[in-house]
């Protein structure tokens, strides 16, 4: 019996106050307190009767670690940082400068060098950074400027009365399976604040409650996805210089899918290798972490990975939707910030930069809104304007049409990628529409059997254990763990669905697009179709692709119990 | 009752280790806990303090890092915190260890001491029972439960293979506790606040320098174990290779 | 010299203490020193005699009425002056719960240093390096003695074989000694030992488990490998699906996310070896892996494979074991 994870409810919850409550300690989120405690600092210098505390300000994180959920290829765009903190390069960690980029077509057994790097994709002056210990050093620096960060606390809730945001509730720790408290119970906190700031990353959970309470999404275009997946190789020396960048095309994926891969040099002769499948392909049964081990048996790709090690493996959905699929970002009680919003260039594939800026963007708007103590929807729509009037909306709105160019395929996009490019962005129309990828998913019944031109990336694959692996294989190196005895925290609606319909319309997907196997159909003599959902929350890792893809729209993601999740060391 | 809780932060279970330059010990750049054993010493001791008033104090020796394991110890509820900070503690001995912590708590007086049965890293057991022949105090290890009894604690010890005893002993004593007796507490969020103001005394390797004697053990090398694996695989019907198989139990692996 | 102090329960001798004497007489040959053995209690005349008939020098009786009872105090107050007497080298003891207890007590009072729970021991030159596990299994560490003797170390339970002890030619002398334990040095107060089903199972104290994976279908055919178990005389445990479907309770699971054993006998059936299983099992003495898909990885870290269907093969396995245990 698959009970899901639910709130609590009748029970007495804590209660705690709080001025503002930052959800989601990643970039964007860790930048916004970071920016505040400056701000805070800089007014009570000036002002020292008039001081501004910092003891009510909370960042929620439910890594049990800060930068442990965090995974990126990831190039840096200094650009925002150095707002920030003048001279970070300094004492940031940073893996190397860019030094080469270079982007190929491949087909199957060959590569075609594009002459000319694209110019979205140069990246001198860039960093070649691990998100995970940069998030790590920006949060030992949140600390050191006294904003307390709760590890290992998931919000759960949004705390609402009327139109207003009030507070976030904080996850149920020390429920069993069935829901039930067991011995070290603690209920989540109720939270109270006067500003909610959502940096929860991609697909956020409590944003999603957000757009949907209040209807965000009208009269934009719905967010589209990717998803990458990711392994952190060592390598023996030489192979691959430290800040050498190398991005693919073409193979594995065909025509019709939307996708790439990034290849960085990082130092001590690791390097980040990953694949991007954006999450609008047509054939159910393709799956993102068998197209990053097809990718890999390329002859250029196997000739750099020989006689080395795989260390880490991780996966994580991005927002490519833009600009119009962007939604308000400010209202009454609430903030979105970072990938929870949809900052991301995906022209540039790059969205730190992006995070960052909006965090402090955001710590102005909650900096006047605590020295004012005026936390009204009219002061926190100075946050909407500051974004509206940043390099954040030059930069996106150059892009604004980008992705959706590509929904009719590769050379489509790249014919409308090359006229927005010389019509600041246009392209054919001022708004291009998009459809959410998980509507773009066809029926079996209306793909060949064997996959056709995706046969090669359906077929059933144990990997060599050396330079592919199976799945199973794969997740054991991204050290994710969770309390094993916790309700599944991937709520599936109606999970008659799965056994009844899905499993001749769809074929299960979600056996296939999770890079975890979280997901399997098992075989059950008493139901129908012979064959009913098995989860494996533990295995999860937080990437939300399943919220994203499945094509009835029947799974929610929540939060498990804070503390669980991948351990992105080094990613 | 006041009782000391020595803790260590051990690397994570899971997280990929590697062997440093000179091949003694492992690479330190990789994710820190603390060690499990040590969080259910923690919750014994807590649970007394519910039981019976008192205070709880946790120690640890270590790098800024170990921190962590005692700010973590003091959301949930421990009164105080001592750090050795050093990364030198990393490279002594059990022995050294037991010594400093010695050191570091003369001038106090607690009732009770409690470890955790043996380190996740180490995994050697023996720094709690060298504490209390160093402090000249009783200990029992691998202890399952304590109640307060006339003169003193009963606790109740694990014996291999199913079986127990209970003894009978007078304060101050070194405990080492069981793991897995008591479901580990979450720290809550006010417990995390409340911790920034308690108490954490930071104590240099300088200071208890003088406790301290060269190692008496020291690692020569640290290795992956090297397995030469050979599968061999029994063939036919199933009748003789459940004989072959029997045989080899009995003759070779000797379990029967 | 090197000294072995053997172990007695109630009386009884623990015959693991033949291991740590097999162990000794290798070092004894390898180094030329002379071996001898001591047994601690009260009215333990008997086992110093069937200790004397292995090969080794003496054995002594070391003998109170305080030492009937165990505790750490009487045992470490008879030993400390004898040990401070006898001056041994290398003072060997098996790794047992009540060594745990003792022994580090009894090298701190020396002011000496003990390395414990040893797998087995090295000769570098004159150097004598004890061999450990580290990390739960991860790596390996030859540990070295700095400082003066008498050295102590433990021995886990496996490190040797018990059977290979070499039998003395003649029966070794056996030398009663007087410990002067005063009933005041003895502050522990030890109830009686008693057994009692315990809540949870410790699957890392069994010495054979037979473990299931998918490969057994269904839950009612848990019986079957029951049955192994039962005859082989171990502990039945399980991969991540047998519990997660609720088959077995989760402290049965082995694995990343369950338990770390290292027995002297896994027997995995019908588990295929996904990588998060085998960290939990791979440190065992002798894996044997039944499995029907000659390409499961288990059959990378198996010592012995069979493949085949294992509905076919328990049954005449469990006659057999019956059969060979009768003998």
């Amino acid at each position: 019996m698959l009970v899901f994870r639910k709130p609590l409810t009748g029970i007495d919850r804590p209660q705690m106050e709080a001025d503002v409550v930052i959800v989601g300690g990643g970039p964007a989120g860790l930048a916004c307190a970071l920016r505040l405690s400056q701000l805070i600092d800089e007014h009570n210098s000036k002002h020292p009767d008039q001081q501004l505390s910092k003891e009510n300000i909370y960042v929620l994180e439910k890594a049990r670690e800060i930068g442990q959920h965090c995974l990126s290829g990831a190039l840096l765009d200094p650009r925002s940082m150095r707002e920030l903190l003048p001279g970070f390069e300094k004492e940031a960690p940073i893996e190397a400068e860019v030094t080469k980029e270079a982007v190929y077509f491949l087909t199957k057994g060959g590569k075609f060098k594009l002459p000319i790097t694209p110019p979205p994709l140069r990246d001198h002056g860039n960093y070649v950074i691990s998100l995970n210990r940069f998030a790590k050093w920006l949060g030992e620096k949140v600390e050191a400027a006294g904003i307390t960060v709760f590890s290992g606390f998931a919000g759960s809730e949004l705390l609402l009365e009327g139109e207003c945001v009030t507070g976030v509730r904080t996850d149920d720790k020390g429920v069993d399976k069935s829901n039930q408290p067991k011995g070290n119970f603690e209920p989540g906190y109720d939270l109270k604040a006067k500003v909610v700031i959502l940096a929860e990353g991609t697909r956020g959970s409590l944003t999603k409650q957000l757009v949907a309470r209040f209807g965000l999404d009208r009269d934009r275009n719905p967010m589209t996805y990717g998803v990458g997946v990711k392994e952190l190789w060592e390598l023996p020396p030489g192979r691959i210089a430290p800040g050498e960048v190398i991005y693919t095309m073409g193979w594995p994926l065909t025509t019709h899918e939307y996708g790439g891969a990034w290849i960085y040099g990082g130092k001590d002769n690791v390097i980040s290798l990953g694949f991007v499948t954006g999450l609008d392909y047509p054939d159910p049964r393709l799956d993102p972490q068998r197209v990053l081990q097809e990718f890999k048996l390329h002859p250029m790709v196997r000739a750099l990975l020989e006689g080395g090690k795989m260390i880490r493996y991780g996966a994580k959905s991005l927002p490519y939707g833009g600009w119009w699929a962007i939604p308000p970002v400010a209202g009454d009680g609430w903030l979105i910030l970072g990938d929870s919003a949809g900052f991301l260039n995906s022209q540039r594939l790059k969205g730190i930069h992006l995070a960052i800026k909006s965090g402090m963007l955001a710590a102005e708007t909650g900096f006047e809104a605590l020295a004012q103590n005026d936390f009204s929807a009219a002061r926190l729509a100075g946050y909407q304007r500051r974004v509206e009037s940043s390099w954040i909306k030059d930069e996106l709105w150059r892009v604004r049409n980008f992705h959706q160019g590509f929904e009719h395929g590769m050379w489509a996009g790249m014919f409308h990628a090359g006229l927005q490019q010389i019509t600041g962005g246009r392209g054919l129309h001022a708004r291009y529409p998009a459809t959410a990828g998980h509507l773009r998913l066809k029926k079996l019944a209306q793909l060949p059997a064997a996959g056709g031109a995706e046969a090669h990336l359906i077929n059933d694959y144990k990997g060599d254990g050396k330079l592919t692996f199976d799945k199973l294989t794969d997740l054991y190196h991204s050290g994710t763990k969770h309390e094993e005895d916790q309700p599944a925290h991937l709520v599936i609606h109606d999970t008659n669905i799965c056994n009844t319909r899905c499993v001749t319309e769809f074929g299960n997907p979600c056996q296939h697009f999770c890079p975890a196997s979280v997901y399997e159909m098992v075989e059950a003599a008493d139901v129908q179709g012979g064959k009913q959902i098995h989860l494996n929350p533990s295995n999860c890792v937080h990437c939300k692709t399943c919220d994203i893809m499945d094509p009835y729209e029947i799974i929610t993601w929540v939060p498990p119990e804070g503390g669980g999740g991948p351990n992105y060391d080094g990613m | 009752m006041k009782i000391l809780v020595c803790m260590k932060q051990v690397p994570q279970k899971d997280a990929p280790l590697k062997l440093n330059e000179s091949g003694t010990w492992i690479r330190e750049d990789v994710s820190y806990e603390v060690n499990e054993p040590d969080a259910y010493a923690l919750e014994e001791a807590l649970r007394q303090k519910e039981k019976h008033g008192g205070e709880v104090v946790v120690i640890t020796a270590g790098p800024a890092r170990a921190q962590q394991v005692l700010r973590e110890a003091l959301a949930k509820g421990a009164d105080r915190a001592i750090h050795l900070e050093d990364p030198a503690f990393v490279t002594f001995d059990a022995a050294n260890i037991a010594r400093a912590f010695a050191g570091a708590i003369k001038e106090e007086k607690f009732d009770l001491v409690f470890t955790g049965l043996q380190s996740d890293d180490f995994g050697f057991a023996q720094t709690g029972v060298i504490l209390s022949e160093l402090l000249g105090w009783p200990h029992a290890t691998i202890i399952m439960q304590i109640e307060k009894a006339d003169g003193g604690i009963k606790v109740k010890r694990e014996l291999e293979a199913g079986y127990f005893q209970y003894v009978e002993m007078p304060l101050p004593a070194v405990l080492t506790i069981q793991s897995g007796i008591n479901k580990l507490r979450y720290a809550t969020l006010i417990g995390i606040k409340q911790a920034k103001n308690k108490p954490l005394r930071k104590v240099a390797l300088a200071d208890v320098q003088p406790s301290l004697v060269a190692n008496q053990l020291n690692i020569q090398r640290l290795y992956v174990p090297q397995k030469a694996k050979k599968t061999e695989m029994l063939e036919g019907p199933p009748a003789d290779v459940a004989r072959k198989l029997t045989e080899k139990l009995k003759n070779e692996v000797r379990v029967l | 010299m090197i000294l072995v102090i053997v172990e007695q329960r109630e009386g009884k001798l623990n015959r693991v203490s033949f291991e740590t004497l097999t162990g000794a007489q290798a070092i004894a040959r390898e180094t030329g020193w002379t071996l001898e053995a001591a047994v601690v209690g009260s009215g333990v005349g008997e086992i110093a005699k069937e200790v004397a008939g292995k090969k080794l020098a003496k054995v002594y009786d070391i003998e109170s009425p305080q030492l009937a009872a165990y505790t750490p105090d009487a045992f470490v107050a008879a030993l400390k002056p004898f040990i401070a007497d006898q001056k041994p080298t290398l003072v060997l003891m098996p790794h047992t719960y009540q060594v745990r207890d003792f022994a580090p007590k009894l090298a701190t009072a020396l002011g000496r240093a003990l390395v414990s729970d040893c797998t087995g021991y090295k000769k570098e030159g004159d150097k004598l390096l004890f061999v450990r596990q580290m990390f739960q299994g991860k790596f390996a560490a030859d540990v070295a003695f700095a400082g003066e003797p008498p050295y102590f170390a433990t021995f886990q339970t496996g490190a040797f074989r018990g059977d290979q002890v070499e039998a003395g030619v003649a029966p070794a002398a056996v030398e009663t000694v007087q410990a002067d334990v005063p009933a005041s040095a003895l502050r522990n107060k030890p109830g009686e030992v008693f057994k009692e089903a315990k809540q949870a199972v410790d699957l890392t104290q069994a010495e054979i488990i037979v473990s299931v994976g998918r490969g057994i279908k269904e839950e009612k055919n848990i019986a079957l490998a029951r049955q192994l178990a039962e005859a082989l005389g171990g502990e039945i445990a399980a991969s991540r699906p047998i519990c997660d479907a609720g088959w077995l309770p989760m402290d049965r699971q082995i694995g990343s996310s369950g338990q770390t054993v290292a027995p002297k006998l896994y027997v995995a059936l019908g588990i295929s070896g996904a990588i998060q299983h085998i960290v939990g099992m791979k440190g065992s003495r002798t894996i044997v892996a039944v499995n029907k898909d000659s390409e499961a990885p288990i059959f990378e870290v198996a010592d012995i494979g069979i493949v085949g269907n294992l509905f076919e093969v328990i049954p005449p396995l469990v006659e057999e074991i019956k059969k060979a245990k009768a003998t």
